[in-house]
């Protein structure tokens, strides 16, 4: 069958699908504040909530949370209605839910979606529960959105590097180095030991190119001052030529994601990586080496000057509360399960999470665990969030910045043109 | 069917000395048929080569799944991975929630869109061929635009989480194809046969169940198999229109085995591998009818 379409056809075509769109949007619903109940309204108080969480869907975790949920069921007589999406469909599953006010009760969030849903206007502030909580100052602050308390810290942590202590001491360093200088030096070490092992299993694909950031930060770009984004600056040009060359010269490897650079290094392929603390499962799990657990070691990320602070991305998960029905209960779920000695000892214990109060710190279980204790001296101790959080479009300008580094590494931009450009995106996201 | 009477009944020795008929490909030159044949090896391990992939990757062992250099055959193998789902029943679960959503969009979907489709093919009246392209139009909307759209209204009608919502919504995406592919199967009917029923004294539903609908067989098989798969595909609109327990297997896998942290790919392909299962006996067993019924109005005389 052959049919010509006129151009007055074609333009009824998509008059009609305009047409249609246009109904379609106007059938959404408009998000709306929503006003908190009176303390005392009884439906604030109500004993069934639900609490949204993707560790509820995980092996590992699944039994570890599901058994606190049983456990405040029997102690205080609520009914928790479990919520579970997987990680990736997470943030959009429960922005819907908020939005259309489906979800009563509380959530798990990461605290880099913080921003995201606090746009909604729907998020409770829970800054008197967080008073007397006993929570660290860098806990409390991952759930801070605008000065308002909106998230309790359920586990709190940073993004850094972690090493390989037999590579590292083939490669004849037995001590890591402190400044970029030196990293270099070691990297050029560790390459020679041959056998394609990649020194440094940086992250260079886009997904997660965003990890360089913090080495912007490193070489002195604040990325913000105020509302102004400063990459483009002197600091940002020089930290994406010093990536390239460490790309040229094949310390770091091309088409590489954390998943990527958690199976090289489970495979003892690479030597350094940059991963969360709740990375190290997946590496032993997935690692044929049954002794690699003993070899991890995290380090404080190199600075330029010797003396300064080492840059590390804060990491870590909240509960937050969604204001009206059963807040008020949701609330005291969510302080209970982020501060009771006995639920965050439960939750170190199998998970391997830190946990986020000063007591909890200080437990003999966290303070035995060599892996955990050295993370969090050595890189959350210093950790920062990474200032796009606040920003609802937060993913859309880590994603400019990294295809514009990742245009550097292939050659088809210079450090300070593609900066320039990554600068005035960003700076046009920002409202 | 080219028997004849007078052809000897062949037995034993003489049936097996027999030359078996010849297809063309033998009939060609050397060079053509190795041509052909490595041109199907060439495509047919593009289409295998992921699904052999998935099958390695389940029976390799979880400490050696991300081997470098990855080893094109697995050194060791356990059957493990199939083992640990007999413990999943949430997998039969997810299992039957798709079969069901998938099965009650495609018949949904075929018979929605077969009287459609014959209006457009048969009749000619004010408006059909901008109806035709508002149907089709609707193909135009991302469906992430959609899913925010059509949420609010199973919300307002109380319908999320409901098999309803899954299958309005898969069908609200087959039904666009569905019309325009049975429409070019009904164009080749003759009208002829229309017009015999017709004197014959047949009414409009008579001639279309009686006449049209069993001559169209493959062209409903296509449109059927094409409106299950989508159904058995999709995860957006499953993973947000179902609660848990109206949960098909796309978001029930990636639930299961996908984490913040680690995938848990063997088990994951194990699982992909046992669930595809149904589908492809289901393909294997229509496939004749798939390819005359979406070629069917392709070429028209």
């Amino acid at each position: 069958m052959t049919t010509a379409y006129s151009r007055r056809r074609m333009l009824q075509f998509l008059g009609a699908a305009g047409l249609g769109a246009a109904g379609l949007a106007a059938c959404a619903p408009a998000p709306k504040e929503t006003e908190p109940l009176a303390a005392d309204d009884p439906k604030a108080n109500e004993k069934t909530f639900s609490f949204a969480s993707w560790t509820l869907n995980e092996e590992a975790g699944k039994p570890v949370v599901q058994g606190l949920l049983d456990t405040i069921t029997t102690k205080d007589g609520l009914t928790v209605n479990p919520v579970s999406y997987p990680y990736n469909e997470y943030l959009n599953q429960l922005t819907l839910q908020v939005r259309g006010d489906k979800l009563v009760g509380a959530a798990q969030l990461d605290i880099a979606w913080l921003g995201a849903l606090a746009a909604l206007g729907k998020l409770r502030d829970l800054g008197d529960a967080a008073k007397d909580g006993g929570y660290t100052s860098t806990a409390l602050e991952s759930g801070q959105y605008e000065g308002k308390q909106l998230g309790l810290p359920w586990t709190t942590g940073a993004i850094g590097l972690v090493t390989n202590k037999e590579l590292l001491s083939r490669a004849g360093i037995t001590e890591f180095p402190e400044t970029i200088e030196d990293f270099e030096a070691a990297l050029v070490e560790l390459k020679g030991l041959g056998g394609g092992v990649v020194p440094y299993a940086a992250s260079t694909k886009v997904a997660q190119l965003k990890d360089i950031l913090f080495w912007m930060k490193t070489f002195g770009c604040t990325l913000l001052d105020g509302d102004r984004v400063t990459i483009g600056d002197d600091a940002s040009v020089e930290a994406v030529t010093w990536y390239k060359k460490l790309y040229d010269q094949k310390l770091i490897a091309p088409d590489v994601d954390r998943f990527d650079a958690r199976a090289l290094f489970g495979q003892g392929r690479a030597a350094i990586y940059d991963d969360a603390i709740v990375g190290k499962g997946a590496v032993i799990k997935d690692s044929p080496d049954k002794q690699l657990a003993d070899k991890l070691d995290p380090v404080a990320r190199p600075v330029l000057k010797s003396g300064d602070d080492p840059q590390a991305q804060l990491w870590g998960h909240v509960i937050v509360v969604v204001e009206g029905e059963a807040a008020n209960t949701a609330t005291s779920f969510a302080r209970w399960l982020t501060s009771d000695q006995a639920a965050t000892d439960e939750f170190f214990a199998k998970l391997a999470l830190p946990p986020t109060t000063e007591k909890g710190l200080a437990s003999d279980a966290v303070a035995n665990d060599p892996f955990t204790k050295a993370f969090s001296e050595r890189i959350t101790k210093t950790a920062s969030q990474n200032p796009f959080w606040r920003f609802p479009e937060y993913a859309q300008m880590e994603t400019v910045i990294a295809e514009q580094v990742q245009a550097v590494l292939i050659g088809s931009s210079s450090p300070a043109d593609a900066m320039t450009t990554a600068g005035e995106q960003v700076q046009a996201l920002v409202k | 069917m080219t028997t004849t009477l007078d052809t000897p009944v062949l037995a034993g020795e003489e049936r097996e000395a027999r030359p078996r008929r010849r297809s063309p490909l033998d009939r060609e030159r050397p060079a053509v048929r190795v041509a052909a044949w490595v041109t199907i090896i060439v495509f047919g391990g593009f289409a295998l080569l992921p699904v052999y992939w998935m099958l390695a990757t389940a029976l390799t062992p979880d400490g050696k799944v991300f081997a470098y250099p990855p080893a094109l055959f697995p050194a060791d193998v356990t059957f493990e991975h199939f083992a640990s789902l007999a413990g999943n029943s949430q997998l039969f679960d997810y299992l039957v929630n798709s079969a069901i959503v998938s099965g009650v969009t495609a018949v949904l979907s075929v018979i929605v869109s077969a009287y459609m489709a014959y209006s457009f093919s048969k009749y000619r009246y004010r408006g059909r061929r901008s109806l035709m392209y508002l149907v089709l139009s609707s193909q135009m909307f991302p469906q992430a635009l959609l899913l925010v759209t059509l949420y609010a209204v199973f919300d307002a009608y109380d319908l999320l989480n409901t098999y309803t919502a899954l299958v309005l919504s898969f069908t609200t995406f087959t039904l666009p194809l569905c019309v325009w592919m049975l429409k070019g199967f009904f164009d080749t009917i003759p009208d002829s046969l229309i017009e015999a029923a017709r004197i014959d004294g047949a009414s409009q539903l008579r001639i279309i169940h009686s006449v049209i609908v069993p001559l169209s067989v493959p062209g409903l098989v296509a449109a059927g198999l094409f409106a299950f798969v989508r159904g058995w595909n999709d995860f957006i609109f499953a993973l947000t229109l179902a609660g848990p327990d109206k949960q098909t297997l796309p978001p029930g896998l990636a639930n299961t085995y996908l984490g913040e942290a680690q995938t848990a790919w063997p088990e994951l392909m194990a699982a992909s591998l046992v669930v595809s299962l149904p589908v492809v006996i289901a393909f294997i067993a229509l496939q004749r009818f798939l390819v005359g019924g979406i070629t069917a109005g392709a070429v028209k005389g």
